[in-house]
């Protein structure tokens, strides 16, 4: 097993990937910007290196900081986490190249799934359903004209280089194209150092339902499918495990397409394949090669640490596990505590915490950096910290979640705590008759 | 060992003359370590000291444009791109003067009046405070 591995990101994340290092033996390098000297994964790590200051692209983006950091301190493989340089295929080139294992697939792979135009073309030869929308990338406003005309109104302005609902933007009507085609360009050259743009047809009422896999070189198996359609503004709010809207048959097709896609493109580590669900049917939206935020909603029905297999598996480049090993257990949900104003259109909330207690008890999990006095800085994403409850059905999943969230409490700052209280007591979630696009047309303030 | 006090308390002087927490001395085969615990706040209020003074240095005459938001400023929609406004340029009430990233939103901020830019205070990838004066007019 690797002896030293540098977490290359911040957060909760780093401090999940930090704990997974720690149950393996292995030694931890944090690294942070100068404004995350305090924060709780350079706290927990053996290690700590400054990387640079506070703006992503001089600390967190800073490959050249990083591997300095990978040199001064010896570490033998990089976990990138999500976000940041995590789906970045230079990054991961470099550091192989450097005789440094990366922790997740191969730059080549990373590179064709991460180009979201590329990962469509290989999911429809590998018998994915896709998505209409424009053959390849967009490059000008008057391409994109065409495009729209053609697939009509509304359609959906995606980054070939992105994610995480960045660089994304509805366009309803022509006369919005140009500043939100601008935008998008703008915030994708931002966010992904990457302006490619495609253009999608936009579905009104989707559910968001992804497929977690774990692939080593001699097998892939899925950990089944998670169920994330509470969105605002196209990010990710809760999300649950099974999906309570397909049934067995659509399950078993869904999950085994993926396998054998995964399988075929001879894909390493851990990787999600999301896709958008509508009338009874899926259409593949996009593989994310790296762990996602809402992993533990899997590790809690599975039982499998997915943060450790990807470890082993980058280690040993096999997974251990068979597709018997995977047997889900009960209902999982996972509530996302964000800083952030749910009442005035989630508008950041950054501040410091000055009371923080965290709930805790049976089937209840918190993933998180926070602590009493910590400072929650404007610079980076607003996730703080997640909930996940496991209960034996779904019933007992929602108030299992309801008593926790009321035992939370975070002062000095807003959080959207109090919004998943009110989420799990409306009818919509209780019955789950919602799609990705109920939040933000529902009130609840 | 025969301690060396007077080591000892220069060090502690320069402990304090410096504000450090710890010096560790090393002089031929003997070692002094001496440290001390700094309290924090004095820190904190001294940076608000030195922000508060840096604001109040500038002639605020003419009217404020604050940051409705903490975050980081920047003055032009993309990197190298044409900045929103510039001095002596002619504005007009919501048009956007710059943008106020937080938590990886980007907020435009638009002028609450008419105006002519007299003063732009913030400087492009700077970090901005809720409230802090952007820009003035005249």
């Amino acid at each position: 097993m690797f002896k030293k591995i540098l977490v290359a990101n911040r957060g909760e994340i780093a401090v999940r990937i930090i704990r997974a290092c720690k149950e393996w033996g292995i030694s931890t390098v944090a690294v942070h910007s100068d404004v995350d000297k305090d924060s709780m994964h350079v706290r927990l790590a053996d290690e700590s290196i400054c990387i640079g200051s506070h703006q992503p692209q001089n600390s967190y983006l800073n490959i050249s900081a990083l591997m300095s950091a990978v040199d001064v301190t010896g570490a033998e493989a990089i976990h990138p986490g999500y976000g940041f340089l995590s789906e970045n295929a230079h990054f991961a080139e470099i550091v192989t190249k450097h005789g440094v294992k990366f922790i997740g697939p191969s730059s080549e792979l990373i590179k064709k799934m991460g180009d979201k135009v590329e990962a469509k073309k290989i999911a429809k030869e590998n018998g994915l359903p896709i998505i209409e929308g424009s053959d390849g990338e967009v490059i000008s406003i008057s391409d994109a004209k065409k495009v729209c005309d053609k697939i009509g109104y509304p359609v959906l302005i995606k980054a070939a280089g992105g994610g995480g609902g960045k660089g994304m933007k509805i366009v309803t009507k022509y006369e919005e194209l140009n500043d939100l085609f601008s935008m998008a360009k703008l915030e994708a050259k931002k966010y992904f150092n990457n302006d490619k743009l495609y253009i999608e047809k936009y579905f009104k009422n989707p559910r968001h339902i992804e497929v977690q896999v774990l692939s080593g070189k001699n097998r892939t198996v899925h950990l089944n499918e998670r169920d994330c359609s509470v969105q605002r503004n196209h990010q990710k709010l809760i999300e649950e495990t099974p999906s309570p809207i397909i049934d067995e048959k659509i399950r078993s097709d869904l999950l085994n397409k993926t396998v054998k896609m995964v399988e075929k493109i001879g894909y390493e580590g851990a990787g999600t394949v999301e896709y958008i669900y509508e009338n009874g049917k899926f259409y593949f939206l996009e593989m994310n090669t790296r762990v996602q935020v809402e992993h533990p909603v899997t590790e809690m029905a599975t039982g499998i640490d997915i943060v450790k297999e990807q470890i082993w598996i980058a280690n040993k480049g096999d997974t251990a596990l068979t597709q018997e090993d995977i047997k889900p257990r009960g209902h999982v949900i996972e509530c996302r505590i964000n800083a952030e104003d749910p009442s005035k259109n989630f508008q950041p909330s950054p501040g410091i915490i000055k009371v923080c207690h965290q709930p805790s008890g049976f089937r209840t999990r918190v993933d998180g950096a926070i602590f009493q006095g910590c400072k929650i800085t404007p610079f980076y994403d607003s996730l703080i910290c997640k909930l996940i409850c496991q209960g034996r059905n779904r019933t007992e999943a929602i108030q299992r979640m309801l008593r926790a969230l009321d035992e939370f409490v975070i002062e000095g700052i807003t959080t959207t705590i109090d919004l998943h209280k009110k989420i799990l007591k409306n009818s919509k979630f209780i019955n789950s008759d919602f799609d990705v696009n109920w939040l933000s047309k529902e009130s609840f303030y | 060992m025969k301690i060396n006090k007077k080591i000892i308390e220069e060090l502690v002087g320069y402990l304090k003359e410096f504000n450090l927490s710890e010096i560790d001395y090393t002089e031929g085969s003997s070692r002094v370590k001496v440290s001390r615990s700094i309290n924090n706040s004095n820190i904190i209020d001294s940076e608000n000291k030195i922000i508060k003074s840096k604001i109040a240095d500038v002639d605020e005459s003419g009217s404020k444009i604050t940051s409705p938001i903490v975050g980081t400023a920047y003055l032009a929609a993309e990197p190298g791109g044409k900045k929103f406004i510039d001095i002596n340029q002619k504005i007009k009430k919501g048009q956007t003067i710059m943008i106020v990233e937080a938590m990886k939103t980007m907020n435009h901020v638009p002028s609450t009046q008419d105006g002519v830019v007299s003063k732009i205070l913030v400087k492009d990838g700077e970090p901005v405070e809720f409230g802090q004066t952007l820009i003035l007019l005249k």
